[in-house]
């Protein structure tokens, strides 16, 4: 019962600070999924970091498994990725899909080791 | 600042129930090799699912913009995630499992963006069919 409610409530906090940033998406002059891609590398990157340093099982579901699970979203992206398809936007496409894998992971990995 | 208490308590309903969705899938399809099952599961049907709620149910039922916000941000958001997949694929790739990660990389990367060309066709599909069936009721 206390794992549900540590992952809800991280997952809240991620979801709204998520929330928060991609309505800047829209103030922004850029006509490419900038904010997604940011809160997809920062996330994985915090995920790498709670990993390596947090060894509290509690304390990992709340920052780890719900509020970077919350934070970060693979639905949004794909989204993002299906609408630049459609647009026929395809340099677009393939840069988002590349940037993202190739930083995220690589984010992740910077955040295990530091 | 009301509107953000608001914005907030929408995305507590909709990102409690996703992030625990998820958290059930990857007890529930714990396996003894450790390939990350769960996180699979969770990725590719929240990307089959929120184009399919962004481009149908939404006009269908006349979703209102809070009920949105709570399903695709707050719900599918955060039943979905980015982060524990890199975390997964390092697992894999740390234990040697090479197999398991070109799978998993390859299920994920290939799966999650056909899912959601998916997710767009059966959104276009139903909304003709219901056009169609519209127009013979006529």
């Amino acid at each position: 019962m206390i794992n549900i409610m540590l992952v809800g409530f991280g997952a809240t906090i991620g979801a709204f600070i998520r929330n928060e940033l991609t309505l800047q998406q829209a103030k922004i002059k850029v006509d490419f999924p900038v904010i997604t891609l940011l809160i997809n590398i920062i996330g994985a990157l915090f995920l790498g970091i709670f990993t390596a340093q947090i060894h509290n099982g509690a304390i990992l579901l709340l920052l780890g498994t719900g509020f970077c699970g919350g934070f970060t979203t693979f639905g949004t992206f794909n989204m993002e990725l299906s609408q630049l398809w459609f647009q026929h936007r395809l340099g677009s496409c393939l840069l988002y899909f590349i940037l993202t894998y190739i930083f995220g992971i690589l984010g992740f990995i910077i955040g295990i080791h530091i | 600042m009301q509107k953000r208490v608001k914005v907030l308590l929408f995305l507590f309903i909709g990102a409690f129930i996703g992030s625990n969705l998820r958290y059930g899938e990857s007890l529930l399809f714990k396996t003894s090799s450790g390939f990350p099952w769960g996180t699979v599961v969770a990725n590719l049907s929240g990307a089959l699912f929120l184009p399919f709620l962004i481009h149908y149910l939404q006009d269908r039922y006349h979703l209102s913009s809070e009920i949105v916000l709570t399903l695709s941000t707050g719900l599918l958001g955060s039943y979905t995630t980015f982060s524990t997949f890199t975390a997964d694929s390092y697992r894999l790739y740390s234990a040697g499992q090479w197999i398991g990660l070109i799978i998993y990389l390859t299920l994920t990367m290939v799966g999650g963006f056909l899912m959601a060309l998916l997710g767009n066709y059966l959104a276009a599909t139903s909304a003709f069919n219901d056009y169609a069936r519209g127009k013979k009721n006529d």
